[in-house]
């Protein structure tokens, strides 16, 4: 038994392996075609979905995978709109190399908010994070509002230009949006793979074991927070480039918190879990919004309700066709042991 | 000096009690309740309302916290008690919902604009201090703060009630075999933090703009204080808002920019260092 699989995988463990890439696939696919054939309306929702799915999808990696709540994701997106506008605008960088940068900012504030998880957990590392966020918001807000516009943000951001296609066309940018958000779910689900990723899962797990069985469990978990982080920075750049405009309105704890809720919305610890809670959050915003000014309130109920009826999110509903591992523990539950 | 030292400590007050509700639940129940913000603005409406149609300042004062604490009882008995033995993401997720419905019931009442409460005749005009006008209405909140404070520390550390709520939270099957009923006790604790949120509102409404945002903003400076304090700890809460009172009110007047960054640098510097807060007498205590 162990032979065999260690030498010719099975057909069964093949089809688990690429099965997250064959999901990622298939989703780039959808929103593809939708934003190839759909109306301006569905070109904008799908891009703005696709966009804020890089988002979760790197937060997921820090909070279901090494299983710490981060209520301050929110700033490191701010992070990357932030750089990725005053790269371009201010310095006259050209739109790829100052996504790339984007991405290092959102990492080197997201190793910055993971610093406090070298002693922290559970809710009070959640508060560290918030604490983070709101230092950066009232810097981008009041210290810094020579650079960053202070309340009023920063508008005309340009978009990432490209060789021989026009950007400012939404439909071309949707499908680059498209293509960082494949590029995006693809590092993720080979990120969970590696062994990097199993050691993450480790210390959700068990810290304490981890850290016996060697691994230097705070690198692992600055690492994660970082890797988020980009995931984020991107996301925010993308998002500024979007609109137009960067405001400090990304980093507040309203929106780092429905960042945690669309992950959970979807499905803690499933790998599209982040990806169908956004389509959820958003298309809920979108569609009900449309029908009723009071929206806000209907979202706030079906919050209440899934909460109370649908603890896996809403891929726990069918849980036969999205492959669940192993139930995630609360958040940072693996540091009362040690 | 002496006016900002006033000014100071009625500010502190006004966040004491607003805090002491968030600290009890969370020390009792474990919930870190991110609605607490929007129970005090619902507070401070329902306050200016019931002001408004009786005409008398007392019967908002008085008729507010227990109209909250109602609230309180549905929410924790059909929407929090479901979610004791889950992780606190679910709790975040409950409670984020709570601010949505509660945000959409307060804007389809009183609409988006700001209403203002009107300070009750008996306690407004000033007195004169060391050549300085002190509002009367600063004293009431500062009374109010302390007799609530210690209303709370008599409850907790010497009755008989007391002795239940905490034991309640360590050893919930211990007191449950004792012939308690612990999740009506559960439940009390809810009722009275959420009162507490609203007799915040319904002191804060005739010096405060009452609008819709004004639970989202001062919710992170609870959450400072809580921590400061030591969750779960009335005591240091209530000297935690002291503290912070203090160093908003200075901060303001000398350095402005660096106030707001002081303060969450204060509660990350407090968080790594001092994770039981800075008044602490040693683990486990909530009074």
């Amino acid at each position: 038994m162990m032979h065999s699989s260690a030498r010719t995988p099975s057909a069964g463990r093949l089809r688990r392996r690429s099965a997250p890439y064959l999901m990622a696939l298939g989703l780039a696919a959808l929103a593809f075609v939708l934003i190839w054939l759909g109306s301006a309306p569905l070109v904008y929702l799908v891009t703005i979905i696709m966009i804020w799915a890089i988002a979760t999808t790197g937060l997921d990696l820090v909070f279901s995978v090494t299983g710490i709540l981060v209520l301050g994701h929110g700033a490191l997106l701010a992070a990357g709109a932030y750089a990725f506008a005053i790269l371009t605008m201010d310095f006259g960088m050209a739109g790829l190399p100052a996504l790339l940068l984007a991405c290092v900012a959102g990492a080197l504030l997201g190793a910055l908010m993971g610093a406090p998880s070298l002693r922290l957990s559970g809710l009070h590392m959640a508060l560290a994070t918030l604490a983070v966020s709101q230092i950066f918001f009232v810097l981008i807000t009041v210290k810094l509002r020579g650079i960053t516009g202070g309340t009023d943000g920063l508008p005309g951001v340009p978009r990432p230009e490209l060789p021989l296609v026009d950007i400012y066309d939404d439909r071309i940018f949707g499908v680059f949006v498209v293509l960082m958000f494949l590029l995006a779910l693809v590092v993720y689900a080979r990120l969970r793979e590696s062994p990097f990723g199993q050691i993450l899962k480790g210390i959700r797990q068990n810290e304490m074991r981890v850290r016996q069985l060697g691994a230097d469990v705070r690198l692992y978990k600055l690492a994660s927070f970082a890797v988020s982080g980009a995931f984020a920075g991107l996301a925010g750049a993308l998002l500024s480039g979007q609109s137009y405009i960067v405001g400090p309105e990304i980093a507040t704890w309203m929106v780092s918190g429905e960042l945690v809720i669309m992950i959970v919305l979807g499905g803690r610890g499933v790998f599209i879990g982040p990806v169908v809670g956004v389509a959820i959050f958003m298309l809920l915003k979108e569609v009900v919004s449309h029908h009723t000014p009071y929206w806000g309130g209907i979202l706030g109920i079906v919050f209440i309700l899934i909460t109370l009826f649908m603890p896996g999110g809403l891929t726990g509903l069918f849980g036969g066709l999205f492959r669940r591992p192993t139930k995630a523990r609360p958040a940072g539950e693996g540091r009362a042991a040690s | 000096m002496t006016a900002t030292i006033i000014l100071g400590l009625s500010i502190a007050m006004l966040l004491f009690l607003l805090t002491s509700g968030l600290t009890l639940i969370f020390g009792m129940l474990g919930v870190i309740n991110f609605a607490h913000g929007a129970l005090y603005m619902l507070g401070a409406y329902l306050a200016y309302q019931i002001g408004e149609s009786s005409g008398s300042f007392t019967v908002a004062l008085v008729l507010t916290p227990l109209a909250l604490a109602v609230v309180g009882f549905g929410i924790e008995r059909w929407l929090l008690r479901p979610l004791y033995a889950r992780d606190h993401v679910e709790q975040f997720l409950m409670t984020f919902g709570l601010i949505l419905v509660i945000n959409e019931v307060v804007r389809i009442v009183w609409g988006f604009g700001y209403v203002d409460a009107s300070e009750p005749a008996f306690l407004s005009g000033a007195v004169e201090i060391a050549g300085s006008q002190i509002p009367v209405y600063r004293f009431f909140l500062l009374g109010v703060g302390v007799a609530t404070g210690a209303a709370l520390w008599f409850m907790i550390d010497r009755t008989r009630l007391g002795i239940v709520l905490r034991a309640a939270m360590t050893h919930p099957e211990m007191v449950r075999s004792l012939g308690i009923q612990v999740d009506k006790v559960r439940t009390l604790v809810f009722c009275i933090g959420a009162g507490l949120a609203g007799l915040a509102g319904a002191v804060a409404a005739p010096i405060l703009p009452i609008q819709l945002g004004m639970g989202f903003s001062i919710i992170i400076d609870c959450f400072v204080v809580v921590i400061l304090g030591g969750l779960g700890d009335i005591r240091g809460a209530f000297l935690a808002a002291i503290l912070l009172g203090a160093i908003q009110t200075v901060g303001q007047q000398y350095y402005p920019e660096w106030t707001e960054i002081g303060k969450y640098v204060l509660l990350l510097l407090v968080l790594m260092l001092r994770p039981e807060g800075i008044f602490s007498r040693g683990s486990g205590r909530l009074a």
